[in-house]
């Protein structure tokens, strides 16, 4: 471990440990963020794909660069 | 041991540190935040012009700002910060300088001699006096060509950097003669992984300049292959990006945790992000090719493959450094699922800049993601969406943390206290607010196909049809946006103007980073080998680029079939570029 790590913080009003450490808040946040994701992505279909034709990779040939 | 070594550096700044390494990052700072100042201002005259607010340039010239906006901001700016930056890791987080700083100070004056004849050279597109050109954009490939001064300068820059990264490895070989048994501490282990994959990826641009770019420039060869010089450019195009993010990286997981009060959740997790961006950040170039004609859709796949793969050491991140500010806030006496965000130090202009940096990069993940799919970039390529996504990315996740940073960063290698507080914190909330009114309009026009890298936007007998608002609308959300960055800007650089000549050097705080909740002794002894990760990168580069490489080179030939360069500085005839039209679209 490195000599410059911090080892304390003023307004520290209590100390807690890796095992009694439990990230809740965080997982909240992060099902949060996923939630919009998938709600971003439902929104684009209708964005993007109502009313477009469809864009796809095209046949084997293309893909393998055949032709 | 620990805590003996602990007390020598005590309430001790970087400069009471490392005095003459202090000088050297100071000097790269400023370097950054000129080019800042001036790309900044001339992002403001492009998007007053665009929106047809204010236009006081000719349109032809909107082509040499928008290169000088592009190379000094995502170039320069950003990479003279990381040399600062990790200068400040390597030394402090091994309590030892650098092994010779004459050395430090010759790649920082490369790095200085190539910047200027860049922008030298790009000046030359709107001043006669000056015989260079060089509107060539950020992405400089064929067949736009710039005079050669502008490839030797890209070129001194970038050896510039890559003897950086050799004082950084020179740095820790010496460390680890003295400590042959200790794990590489975090952040240089984060310096020397990016180091590494800039070596990887900077390969394909020095090729691209040296082989084909800069002899075509002077004339020795007639001619270059484009599609080879484009994908070259993004095999060093993509990394570049992931190579300005990295210190932003480092700031979130090394500064964040301390300034939120807390430790880093995970220094393993943070070893496995930065091992997963060396492998993967350089195979996935392609990824911004997906619409050129002549490389097969199966190599754009794998591209893809790849890029979405990078996606995980994002989410990693995500994951470590809330987690890793959550500790903090609860340990100053944050409670509830969510209340503990009220803890957090939202008036330490530092903390709230690099947070807000972060939860912006969670929404370019999102426009990131639309990029990287296949088959939906091709609905955004070339449109102003994709400018919207990387003004979230460089010009928030990274500029805004950088701009955080220099406020803890600047006193700690002046020994002068920040001048204002107040002002700082306000300015990082108006970068927000500017950047959400900017990106936010620049994402929307790109839906309805507005074009990027266009002077005037606007057409004869044809309108833009948004869905949802009006095209006036978002014009001026991007002009507000604009002129608020410019403020917040402006603002930025008077803060540190004056902190430079402040009197004041009390109450600074000591040269320390977190601390970690599980260290590297929690995690497998392999990560830290870091030839066996380089090895690995490198069988990478080569599955994801020989079969396309040898693809262009074969249907388009080494030098290309014969293409003249052009030179977009020069005026040219409206009837023969109608002609040159025609040509091509029968």
């Amino acid at each position: 471990m490195a000599s410059a790590t911090e080892q304390s913080e003023t307004d520290q009003v209590r100390e807690i440990g890796h095992e009694e450490y439990d990230p809740i808040g965080t997982a909240i946040l992060i099902g949060i963020y996923f939630l919009i994701l998938v709600l971003l992505w439902l929104f684009m279909y209708f964005v993007e794909f109502l009313g477009n034709g469809p864009t796809v990779v095209g046949a084997l040939l293309t893909v393998v660069g055949l032709a | 041991m620990e805590v003996t070594r602990m007390s020598s550096t005590a309430s001790r700044t970087y400069l009471d540190q490392f005095p003459a390494e202090a000088k050297v990052i100071k000097a790269a700072f400023w370097s950054s935040f000129m080019a800042l100042a001036i790309g900044g201002l001339l992002g403001l005259v492009q998007a007053l012009h665009r929106t047809d607010v204010l236009r006081f340039i000719d349109p032809a010239d909107y082509y040499t700002v928008l290169t000088a906006h592009g190379v000094l901001l995502a170039i320069t700016f950003t990479i003279f910060f990381l040399v600062g930056i990790f200068t400040w890791a390597v030394t402090t987080s091994l309590d030892r300088g650098v092994v010779d700083i004459r050395f430090t100070w010759a790649w920082y004056i490369m790095m200085v001699v190539g910047t200027i004849l860049v922008g030298v050279s790009i000046l030359g597109g709107v001043v006669d006096a000056i015989p260079t050109y060089a509107d060539v954009l950020f992405t400089f490939y064929a067949p736009l060509q710039a005079h050669p001064a502008f490839y030797v300068g890209l070129v001194l820059f970038v050896v510039g950097s890559w003897l950086a990264g050799a004082d950084w490895f020179r740095t820790w070989w010496a460390w680890r003669k003295e400590n042959p048994d200790e794990r590489i501490p975090l952040p240089t282990f984060m310096a020397l992984t990016t180091t590494l994959f800039w070596y990887l990826c900077t390969l394909g641009v020095a090729l691209s300049i040296l082989v084909f770019l800069l002899p075509w420039s002077l004339g020795i060869v007639d001619s270059v292959n484009p599609l080879l010089t484009r994908t070259l450019f993004w095999y060093f195009g993509h990394a570049v990006v992931y190579f300005w993010l990295m210190p932003a990286y480092m700031m979130w997981y090394i500064m964040l945790p301390k300034l939120s009060g807390g430790k880093l959740f995970s220094d393993p997790l943070a070893r496995v992000v930065f091992v997963l961006f060396l492998l993967l950040s350089t195979p996935v170039g392609i990824h911004h090719q997906y619409l050129d004609p002549g490389i097969a859709e199966g190599y754009k796949f794998i591209a893809m493959t790849n890029t979405m793969f990078l996606l995980l050491p994002s989410l990693l991140t995500a994951f470590t450094v809330v987690a890793s500010m959550e500790h903090g806030a609860r340990q100053r006496g944050g409670t509830g699922y969510l209340g503990w965000l009220k803890a957090l130090p939202w008036r330490d202009p530092v903390f709230t800049g690099m947070a807000l940096a972060g939860l912006m990069f969670a929404a370019a993940g999102f426009s990131g993601m639309i990029n990287a799919g296949m088959n939906i970039n091709y609905l955004v390529h070339n449109s102003w969406w994709v400018v919207g996504h990387f003004h979230l990315t460089v010009g928030t996740a990274v500029a805004l943390t950088f701009m955080a940073a220099a406020y803890w960063f600047i006193p700690q290698v002046t020994g002068k206290a920040l001048w204002s507080r107040q002002l700082a914190l306000g300015q990082v909330l108006l970068w927000f607010v500017g950047m959400t009114f900017m990106s936010n309009a620049m994402h929307r026009s790109g839906l309805f196909g507005m074009p990027r890298r266009t002077a005037e936007p606007q057409y004869q007998g044809f309108n833009f049809e948004p869905a949802v608002g009006t095209v006036g609308e978002i014009n001026a959300q991007v002009a507000l946006g604009a002129v608020l960055l410019t403020v917040a800007l402006a603002m930025f650089l008077l803060n540190m103007v004056l902190t430079s000549f402040n009197d004041d050097s009390d109450s600074l705080p000591a040269n320390t980073y977190a601390g970690t909740l599980s260290g590297p002794e929690d995690s497998p002894a392999v990560l830290d080998n870091l030839k066996l990760w380089t090895a690995i990168a490198v069988v990478l580069v080569i599955v994801g680029y020989t079969l396309p490489l040898a693809s262009i080179v074969d249907s388009g030939g080494l030098f290309g079939p014969d293409i003249s360069g052009f030179q977009l500085a020069i005026e040219t005839d409206p009837a023969l570029v109608l002609e040159s039209v025609r040509e091509v679209m029968p």
